[in-house]
């Protein structure tokens, strides 16, 4: 608190005169001006309008409904494509992805028609490195930025003389410099420089043959030879062993720095009475580094905090945070590791601004998440956790929100700008869709429901909103009453019944050839003949032209490329499911229409907007070839917005009453600033909505 | 041995640390490396060889001189080096003795002020896990070890008994109190204590039985021949705000305040170091 009132005080001497005649002049104008009021802005990704009304009107929602009711409520404008990072791009930015230049989670690289992070460009040349008793010690570090342009709402707001801070703002990282206090959310790699690996210490095979996670099988060793299996070593991978590895080469399997990691099962009842009584589960202790953690099956561990040895003798180390969770011990063994996340007390990269913000947040808060997508969706689908699993690791992350938005309440004085983050609804409904659809009640069951699980989780969904809906209530109860409140989600939902493998299409139509008269491929493996291919899909939405003078092997004329994307879009918005007869593709938008901007250029060229229940398969978003057009998606990944934004909207909720409706992204963007008596900076494209 | 070294340094520092309570650290974090460094002036007057020192120095500081003055002479920097060597080799000799009276209570000094400052108590409602570590010598099973509980702590989970001969019990602390646990094993109960709420003071940390009792007087050491090597309880730093915290930032903080009490009052005291 002291460190922001101190922020306040060096503000205030130079902003005094300005920040008197706004006061002035609102006073004049009857009304209070934001740098009197604040703001507090409750970001809840996926929230869905109508889900939302109905469990308002079925009763379920009264925080919500008791807001509607006093201000506004009304569907939100999402991005286009209707994607995380490209929406929260455009709220942040005020600009459409033509302007920031985010246009889907996975851009492509047109000399090499690989697809890269949106987030993070491949950096340039590594440099040089010295060779020094089997160390490599680079002699320059390749710049890694932020791929998102634009100017944050809170630089303009923080250069204004506004306190601002900003908790788990989607697509931040890498970290730019700002003097707002941000901390990063989504896209926050884990120690590893990914988004997130688990490890499963596991005595038997997993369901999914090439899991995302760190599968090791392990043995259960009776050490003390008594009859019960008792030990089991294990390895946890941290951060990528940098000082061994070339500049600029990807780590493999080997090339991580370890902790060992052991786990001593309790042998059970042993003649007399056992303290756990009759029935009572297993237990063991889980020994890191030095530090031990005792876990009867079931539960989770605390965050153990784990320096990994960069130099020997912890002359440099780098620190992660890990939780354990005994999923089974007998007789089966399962114990699960969360992917080592950065650790807030002593982070090995910025995961905010200023870099020293996030250790002012721990000290309030303890340990928490700080890898973006906390939520392991991987140990789901891969079958490591089951849905009950899944919910108890949920809850965990629910804890460590609900610690940031009290300290969020408990930081927010008359006049701040305060933006908080919920993960609680998005990744709910694209892993627990399959159970009932909460939007379409009686629709037909998901593909990839399974009837003996489904009715324990029908409601989960729903009950991810009620939990919303309470924390909206202490939201209200604790911030003063003339504070604008702001609640907007980036996109809704829809249930994702089917993929749509995009490259297989443009291959049935003609427009990508493979070579060797292959019929099935991936761009990455070489498989495509580029001479003879005219557009390819990559990423969740994106179709490219391969276009001469701009991809590597590009053959479409520039002048030509209007009318073939024309061609291209006609014929994926008149595409049926040869299943049902339905719509599979309800926009297919040029890219030069709906994008304005600098960074227009690096998109793609067409941006396809599936109805609803369709979506871009894994395979074609990452640039498969595979033989059959459209299937039934049979994984828990069931609820999806990566569509046309149409069917998709945000919703937006303010404790004022807004005059009129039709608002998007970019409206609060400019909303925020205008809040200040500021003006919208170039590239903002929003109106203000009050 | 370290049962009464350890019982009689907290005899005395019990009484005299900590005059106004355990709240008001700085008192006793100032004062008492103050004094040893006083102190350690003091034994260092009377017990070192104060003529020889003076020499060893005066002696050090002529051979540097003629490095400075034969620098040309390659021989005789080399017959000045050694000089020098061979002199701080003496001095280091002359500290020998007062260091060997010092360390004492030194020792006893800095793990007081460890033992009443650089832990915390538990909170009530928290979770810790208590360790037994048994001797493999002593030919007991760790299905032997079982634990009794005050009223106050319960036990959170069933204990793991490892095959290496540890013992873990998950304790919830229930209501403040200083709690007293009691270990049997082999027909012999041992105790651990657990400092829960309250006002922060001395917290008992480890029993011990090897030589590292020492660094943890806030407890009886275990017996030298008995099956326990170690019972210990995860312990809370208490934060100091502004002084370095925990077992390390006290004992930096103690060594170095003392040193630098020691060199600013050489002159005062008449001391040559």
């Amino acid at each position: 608190m002291s460190s922001r009132r101190s922020h306040r005080a060096r503000r205030l001497a130079a902003l005094a005169l300005p920040a008197l005649v706004a006061g002035v002049l609102a006073s004049l104008a009857g009304a209070k001006s934001g740098r009197e009021t604040g703001v507090f802005v409750v970001g809840v990704d996926g929230m869905d309008p109508v889900i939302l009304r109905r469990l308002m009107d079925e009763g379920h929602m009264p925080n919500f409904a008791k807001l509607a009711s006093e201000g506004s409520f009304q569907s939100l404008g999402t991005s286009n494509p209707p994607q995380s990072p490209v929406a929260w791009s455009n709220f942040v930015t005020g600009m459409n992805p033509g302007g920031h230049g985010i246009f889907d989670f996975i851009h492509r690289d047109p000399a090499t028609y690989h697809p890269i992070s949106s987030a993070t460009p491949p950096a340039g040349d590594p440099g040089p490195a010295l060779r020094f008793f089997g160390y490599v010690i680079p002699l320059s570090a390749p710049e890694v930025r932020n791929n998102r342009g634009g100017t944050p709402w809170w630089d303009v707001l923080v250069e204004e003389g506004v306190d601002v801070e900003v908790f788990r703002i989607p697509g931040n990282f890498p970290t730019p410099e700002s003097e707002a206090k941000v901390l990063d959310g989504m896209g926050t790699v884990d120690v590893r420089g990914g988004f997130g690996t688990y490890t499963l210490y596991t005595d038997t095979l997993v369901e999914k043959d090439d899991p995302k996670g760190d599968v090791e099988v392990v043995s259960v060793q009776d050490l003390d030879l008594d009859g019960t299996p008792d030990t089991v070593s294990g390895v946890l991978r941290g951060p990528p062993d940098q000082f061994r590895l070339e500049p600029g080469e990807t780590p493999g399997d080997g090339d991580y720095l370890t902790r060992g990691v052991t786990i001593h099962l309790d042998p059970g009842p042993g003649p007399g009475p056992y303290e756990g009584g009759n029935g009572a589960l297993p237990t063991a202790v889980v020994e890191v580094a030095g530090q031990r953690t005792l876990l009867q099956q079931g539960e989770w561990s605390d965050w153990v905090e784990v320096p990994f040895d960069v130099l020997p003798m912890g002359l440099m180390t780098v620190r992660g945070t890990v939780r354990f969770y005994a999923k089974e011990l007998r007789p089966r063994f399962q114990v699960y590791a969360s992917p080592v996340n950065v650790s807030p007390s002593d982070p090995a990269v910025p995961i905010t601004s200023p870099d020293d913000f996030v250790k002012e947040v721990f000290e309030e808060t303890g340990f928490f998440y700080t890898q973006g997508l906390p939520e392991d969706t991987d140990a789901l689908n891969d079958g490591v956790f089951d849905d009950d699993d899944y919910l108890k690791q949920v809850a965990l992350v629910q804890e460590d929100t609900r610690r940031l938005v009290d300290l969020a309440l408990d930081r927010f004085e008359p006049g701040d700008a305060t933006f908080v983050y919920l993960s609680d609804i998005d990744l709910q409904c694209h892993m627990l869709w399959r159970h009932e659809d909460p939007k379409h009640p009686g629709a037909p069951p998901h593909p990839a429901h399974d009837p003996a699980v489904a009715p324990k989780h029908a409601g989960d969904i729903e009950s991810f909103y009620r939990d919303v809906d309470r924390l909206l209530g202490d939201v209200r109860r604790r911030l003063p009453p003339e504070t604008l409140l702001v609640v907007m989600s980036d996109h809704g939902f829809q249930p994702f019944t089917r993929d749509v493998h995009l490259n297989a299409w443009l291959r049935d139509q003609g427009y990508l050839r493979l070579k060797d008269g292959k019929t099935t491929g991936h761009i990455v493996a070489g498989d495509v003949d580029w001479s003879k291919t005219r557009a390819y899909g990559l990423g969740f939405n994106g179709l490219y032209l391969n276009l001469a003078g701009r991809e590597a092997e590009g053959i479409v004329d520039p002048a030509e490329a209007p009318a073939l994307l024309d061609e291209i879009a006609r014929g994926l918005e008149a595409l049926r499911d040869p299943a049902n007869g339905a719509r599979v593709v309800r926009d297919a938008d040029r890219a030069d229409r709906v994008y304005s901007g600098d960074r227009r250029a690096e998109g793609p060229d067409l941006v396809v907007g599936y109805d609803r229940g369709y979506g871009c398969s894994d395979e074609s978003t990452l640039g498969e070839i595979t033989e059959g057009v459209i299937e039934d998606n049979t994984s828990r990944w069931s609820g999806n917005h990566l569509m046309s934004p149409a069917v998709v909207p945000g919703i937006l909720l303010v404790n004022r009453k807004l005059a009129a409706d039709g608002h998007d992204l970019t409206d609060l963007t400019v909303t925020l600033l205008s809040h200040y008596g500021i003006e919208a900076r170039p590239g903002m494209i929003g109106e203000p909505i009050l | 041995m370290i049962e009464l070294y350890n019982g009689a340094s907290s005899a005395l520092f019990d009484v005299v640390m900590a005059p106004f309570g355990h709240r008001f650290p700085l008192f006793d974090l100032l004062l008492w490396p103050v004094l040893m460094g006083i102190g350690a002036l003091q034994v260092y007057k009377y017990v070192s060889n104060q003529k020889a020192i003076a020499r060893v120095k005066s002696q050090i500081s002529m051979r540097l001189l003629e490095i400075r003055l034969f620098s040309h002479d390659i021989l005789q920097v080399l017959r000045s080096t050694g000089g020098i060597l061979l002199r701080n080799g003496l001095y280091l000799g002359h500290n020998l003795l007062p260091l060997a009276v010092m360390i004492v209570p030194i020792t006893a000094l800095m793990v007081q002020l460890v033992a009443h400052y650089a832990y915390a108590p538990s909170p009530a409602g928290a979770v810790e896990l208590l360790r037994v570590e048994l001797d493999p010598r002593a030919g007991v099973s760790s299905r032997d070890v079982s634990l009794e509980l005050p009223a106050g702590v319960a036990l959170d989970a069933p204990g793991v008994r490892t095959a290496d001969g540890q013992v873990f019990w998950r304790l919830r602390a229930e209501r403040e109190g200083d709690h007293v646990l009691k270990v049997a094993v082999g027909g012999e109960t041992y105790e651990k204590a657990w400092a829960v709420g309250g006002d922060p003071r001395k917290v008992p940390v480890k029993r011990l039985r090897s030589w590292e009792a020492l660094l943890y007087p806030g407890e009886p050491a275990l017996p030298a021949a008995g099956p326990l090597r170690s019972l210990e309880l995860a312990a809370h730093t208490r934060p100091l705000r502004f002084l370095p915290e925990g077992e390390v930032g006290i004992l930096l903080w103690t060594l170095v305040l003392s040193l630098v009490a020691g060199f600013s009052l050489k002159g005062l005291f008449g001391v040559t170091i």
